[in-house]
């Protein structure tokens, strides 16, 4: 069956919200940015801001310097929240594949099947917009196309606040022109790889076999091959359906610097992911660290696990090189949040090699032996060394 | 010798089009529908089990002799798109388009006249083709007439110029002669609708404002579902034979006497209603002399 995914996307949607509940900030220059921190950064700007050169992350001195007349306010997240509730409230008599953006304004609904209901998809997309702006005073851009990715690329193409229809059969003409950078899937180190064979636009990799990718990409290749021809089958999540994962997060008390004391603080994330992991018998396939710092600025890395293990110690050492990833700045860190997923039941291969075998053993003994102790004397009856210094 | 719309379209852009010439027997009525792209309709029968939506045009084309595009609404016409449709059809389709919402629902009032000449620039290539056979201006039931309404229609109207054009009033307050005399002064189509009976609506007139041309569109008559706001309620009717019947034997003959060329559209796309009662409106024009021609592989069986 043909699939009509539709993509609302509201551009710059901190500053969408605060000019829906302040008129007065219309038509003048906006940035969101942490107040009263000496070395405060961009979080989000207006188009106005955008046009004078302020661009996110940016230090807000600079941008104040670009753009004088720039009316700065912080950051409200729970307001951003508050919106994008009201927004998938909007969406649900339309679809029960409801796939909101963390409070980015983004937002998937899938009405493939719905017409006989609801009319054409891209009625409903038109209604959803027009309740948007009637009801929130937000003015999204919208695309209807046959899935995830390539809506997403074509609300990219209309930002501000453009609409765009993308039909079944239609996606891999449609990205030929596309500058790769707008492509989601298509990352950082694939970006600098393929500018390096002079490849900058969806159409000229689509030109290449699987073969040729293949020689400097590797198994990548498969993904790149798909994702520029606008092959995406990744479903549009129900309400509230999240992929299973581990959260874990920690606050400083004081924005912290010190290596052993943020190391410290990792690790208490670690035990505690590593004890939701194990009491559910499961084991991580990936850990995801995300920084951020104290002016307002986020950092954020992941790498696989592999094997899947539920093992502090094991993921710690992935955890912590995933950490130092993400924090190649010199300045304080004030709040850490660990992820885990791509949970898996636990490998059952066993290690080859006899002295590998020994130290996953000794390893999983120990981690055994801490979860008896917490069981039975609390949380705290026992810690790791590491732990102390945060 | 006045000149056709093609003619006198083709003449303003500089250019030497002539319009092609139709085959000899096939008729000036063309019957279609609002829209043909409607996964509904497969399972309604209309198209074959597993039709995907980009091979319905052809089959579409096989059935009927004109389309309405109704997305053109929703999205800006895009010459490469449009291109690609009028490809998919045979020399002797026709479309009418809508104008986009930016100009008749939600006008900017700085912008609208780009919006025109983004909107001609997206329809060139069935205008080139001679393939266009009207834009459609589909007025919202909320465009009152008023003089700034009055004053902006008639720019619109002005910066349209040239193509063959229809307007579609939903509300009641334009059914006036002055209205009318003011169409015809321009040689723009009015369009005659059928609709629930609704006070405030514009009222089913078979008035021809244009030589070239008269449209007609049939909505459906349901009461209910015209208030619900849910388009597939909104349009959701069948039409009895008897009022296909009344249509065409008294008002679509009276207009065909006052117009060179006639299209009629039917809006009532729920369960593939609509291109049934077109089918039974065509069998019905046909047997008074005003054939409708479904199969233009075939066209001189047809011709009566």
């Amino acid at each position: 069956m043909e699939r009509h995914v539709i993509h609302i996307n509201v551009a710059d949607f901190a500053v969408a919200v605060e000019r829906a509940m302040d008129r007065r900030l219309r038509e003048r220059p906006v940035v969101i940015a942490p107040d009263g921190v000496s070395r405060a950064v961009v979080y989000d700007m207006s188009e106005e801001a955008y046009q004078a050169g302020v661009r996110k992350g940016m230090a807000l001195r600079r941008a104040v310097r670009l753009c004088p007349d720039v009316r700065i306010l912080p950051p409200h997240p729970s307001r951003y929240e508050q919106v994008m509730q009201a927004l998938v409230r909007q969406a649900l008599p339309y679809s029960p594949l409801i796939e909101p953006g963390e409070a980015d304004g983004h937002l998937f609904v899938d009405v493939t099947g719905t017409s006989r209901l609801f009319g054409p998809p891209v009625d409903v997309a038109w209604r959803l917009r027009r309740q948007a702006w009637t009801e929130l005073s937000l003015a999204p851009g919208w695309a209807v196309a046959p899935n995830k990715l390539v809506a997403k690329v074509a609300t990219r193409l209309v930002k501000p606040d453009g609409d765009a229809i993308v039909r079944a059969g239609d996606e891999a003409r449609f990205l030929v022109p596309v500058p790769l950078h707008l492509v989601p899937g298509i990352e950082h180190r694939d970006l600098v790889r393929l500018g390096g064979f002079n490849l900058r636009r969806a159409g000229q990799v689509a030109s290449l076999s699987r073969d040729a990718l293949q020689a400097p990409f590797g198994r990548r290749a498969f993904h790149l091959f798909d994702v520029v021809r606008g092959i995406d089958r990744s479903p549009v999540r129900p309400v509230g359906h999240q992929p299973p994962r581990v959260v874990t997060a920690h606050t400083f008390e004081e924005d912290a610097h010190a290596v052993p004391v943020v190391e410290g603080a990792l690790y208490g994330l670690v035990e505690k992911a590593g004890q939701v992991l194990r009491r559910q018998s499961l084991a991580a396939g990936r850990v995801m660290v995300t920084v951020d710092f104290s002016d307002g600025l986020r950092g954020a890395r992941q790498r696989s696990l592999r094997p899947a293990t539920a093992n502090d110690m094991a993921l710690f050492e992935t955890a912590r090189s995933v950490l130092h990833m993400a924090w190649r700045r010199r300045v304080r860190i004030r709040h850490l949040r660990l992820m885990c997923d791509r949970l898996t039941f636990p490998p059952a291969q066993r290690e080859l090699f006899p002295s590998a075998a020994d130290a996953d053993r000794r390893q999983t003994c120990l981690v055994s032996a801490l979860d008896r102790i917490r069981q039975r004397f609390g949380t705290d009856a026992i810690k790791v060394g590491r732990t102390l210094a945060a | 010798m006045p000149l056709t719309v093609v003619e006198r379209w083709g003449v303003m852009m500089g250019m030497d089009v002539m319009p092609p010439l139709e085959p000899a027997g096939i008729s000036r009525v063309r019957v279609g529908t609002s829209g043909y792209s409607y996964p509904e309709w497969v399972n309604a029968g209309f198209y074959p089990a597993g039709t995907r939506s980009g091979r319905m045009l052809p089959l579409y084309a096989q059935q009927f002799s004109a389309a309405e595009l109704n997305y053109t609404w929703y999205q800006m016409p895009k010459a490469v798109a449009i291109d690609r449709m009028r490809r998919q059809v045979p020399p002797h389709f026709r479309f009418a388009v809508k104008l986009t919402r930016t100009m008749t629902h939600e006008v900017d009032r700085d912008q609208w006249r780009g919006q025109v000449a983004r909107y001609r620039d997206g329809v060139a290539p069935l205008a080139l083709a001679g393939q266009l056979a009207a834009v459609l201006l589909q007025l919202p039931a909320s465009f009152e007439r008023t003089r700034p309404r009055r004053h902006y229609l008639a720019a619109l109207l002005e910066e349209l110029a040239g193509l063959p054009l229809a307007v579609e009033f939903r509300h009641v307050s334009w059914a006036t002669d002055r209205v009318f005399a003011e169409l015809e002064n321009r040689r723009v189509a009015l369009v005659a609708v059928d609709a629930p009976a609704l006070p405030y609506l514009f009222p089913p007139l078979e008035v021809v404002t244009s030589p070239d041309l008269f449209y007609v569109r049939f909505h459906g008559r349901n009461l209910a579902g015209w208030r619900s706001g849910n388009m597939q309620q909104q349009f959701d009717y069948a039409y009895g034979a008897a009022e296909l019947q009344e249509w065409a034997e008294t008002r679509i003959a009276a207009m065909a006497g006052r117009s060179r060329r006639g299209l009629v559209f039917f809006n009532n796309h729920v369960r593939a209603q609509a291109p049934a009662n077109a089918r039974q409106l065509m069998a019905m024009l046909a047997h008074q002399g005003l054939p409708e021609d479904a199969s233009w592989s075939d066209t001189s069986s047809t011709s009566t």
